[in-house]
């Protein structure tokens, strides 16, 4: 493409596009942000009520935890469910294909490169749908198993609000980080 | 007759020396924490044994301990019928028969927490029914211990089962939602290839 032209993309290209990208759009992102700022909270009440530290003069630590770690699981999300969409898309293949043509079997006017946009978007829709819920069901129990091992096992001994840090930040970061494969 | 005379005379005689050889009350007093563990606000159990060793009963007794001042130490329980003061608070134990023990328990609740010197009841007697000065002596002393604090406790001990059940109520959603929406959309398009196996 030479300088300064800008191509507009089709909306096929935009949807192939969208499939391959590591890109979510602002709903999902949303989504994502929400769950991850909801499962980052829940240890505040592990760590209030059970390792018994004090909410109010712990709400600055607790506030800059739950951010990073948002951030850390939020990125878990988009990479798990990144690697799952195309696992879930070649699964469901067959499937969807079988479900279109059923449902335009007796419609003759459609065209076969409309029926496959059909099947194309259906895929992407039903892939992304289960890679979405799933990546946040798997990353959530993931980071509160790891919270519960870490903190009343591992770092036991530890101050409260060391024990907080720690296993906060390497629950959620070991998470991301094990997103980051490709299998 | 001169006989029995004789006996009578000799066995006075022997009871009368024997009454002089007896020794007076000598009270040795143990003081003992039975709790294993001491901790802020939670019942401590203190025992005092007084084992009278002598010959006589002890009289008048009296176990006083200056070691839980109010300030530090809460009064649980101890011998209703006792008064008790700001700084003290003794026991009266009308005689302490010879060869005989006694036990005397009182349960306090220590305020705060860290380390505390327990130190030795003291103990007032008259050693012989004659005596009208009064013997004084001291209990052992249990010394140093380490009063650990209620949140310490809590946390190390206490099983939490409402906050875990209360955590884990704040899982499930987290966990079943998510699951669930992704189990009812994998299961439509499994049964779907299922179906058309089948045909």
């Amino acid at each position: 493409m030479a300088p300064g032209k800008q191509k507009v993309l089709s909306k096929e290209e935009e949807l192939l596009l969208q499939d391959f990208s590591r890109s979510v759009s602002k709903k999902s992102s949303a989504l994502f942000y929400g769950n991850a700022f909801i499962v980052s909270a829940i240890p505040i009440w592990l760590f209030w009520r059970i390792h018994l530290m004090d909410p109010m003069k712990s709400a600055l630590l607790f506030a800059a935890i739950t951010l990073a770690s948002s951030w850390l699981v939020a990125f878990a999300y988009r990479n798990t469910k990144f690697v799952l969409k195309h696992k879930v898309a070649l699964k469901r293949e067959e499937a969807i294909t079988r479900e279109i043509n059923k449902k335009f079997a007796d419609d003759k006017k459609m065209s076969k490169k409309e029926k496959d946009d059909r099947i194309l978007w259906k895929k992407n829709e039903v892939a992304d749908y289960e890679a979405t819920t799933f990546s946040i069901f798997y990353n959530n129990a993931l980071f509160l198993a790891l919270i519960i091992v870490i903190s009343c096992y591992i770092l036991k001994s530890f101050s409260p609000s060391m024990n907080y840090t720690l296993s906060v930040g390497l629950a959620s970061g070991l998470i991301a980080l094990l997103s980051t494969g490709s299998q | 007759m001169r006989l029995v005379w004789a006996l009578g005379s000799w066995l006075v005689l022997a009871c009368l020396s024997l009454a002089d050889d007896v020794s007076p009350a000598r009270l040795l007093v143990a003081k003992r924490l039975l709790n294993n563990m001491l901790v802020e606000g939670k019942d401590l159990l203190v025992q005092y044994g007084l084992y009278n060793v002598g010959g006589q009963a002890g009289l008048d007794v009296r176990l006083i301990d200056l070691g839980f001042p109010p300030d530090d130490f809460e009064h649980v329980v101890g011998e209703h019928s006792v008064r008790f003061t700001a700084w003290m608070w003794p026991s009266t134990l009308k005689a302490a028969f010879s060869g005989g023990n006694v036990t005397y328990n009182v349960v306090v609740r220590p305020r705060s927490y860290g380390y505390y010197n327990f130190t030795a009841a003291q103990v007032t007697y008259l050693p012989t029914e004659e005596s009208t000065q009064i013997q004084v002596g001291y209990s052992s002393h249990p010394g140093q211990y380490g009063i650990l604090s209620s949140k310490d406790y809590e946390r190390r001990y206490s099983p939490h089962v409402m906050d875990w059940g209360a955590f884990a109520l704040m899982c499930i959603p987290t966990l079943a939602i998510p699951y669930l929406l992704f189990y009812k959309s994998a299961s439509k398009y499994q049964a779907l290839m299922k179906h058309s196996k089948r045909q």
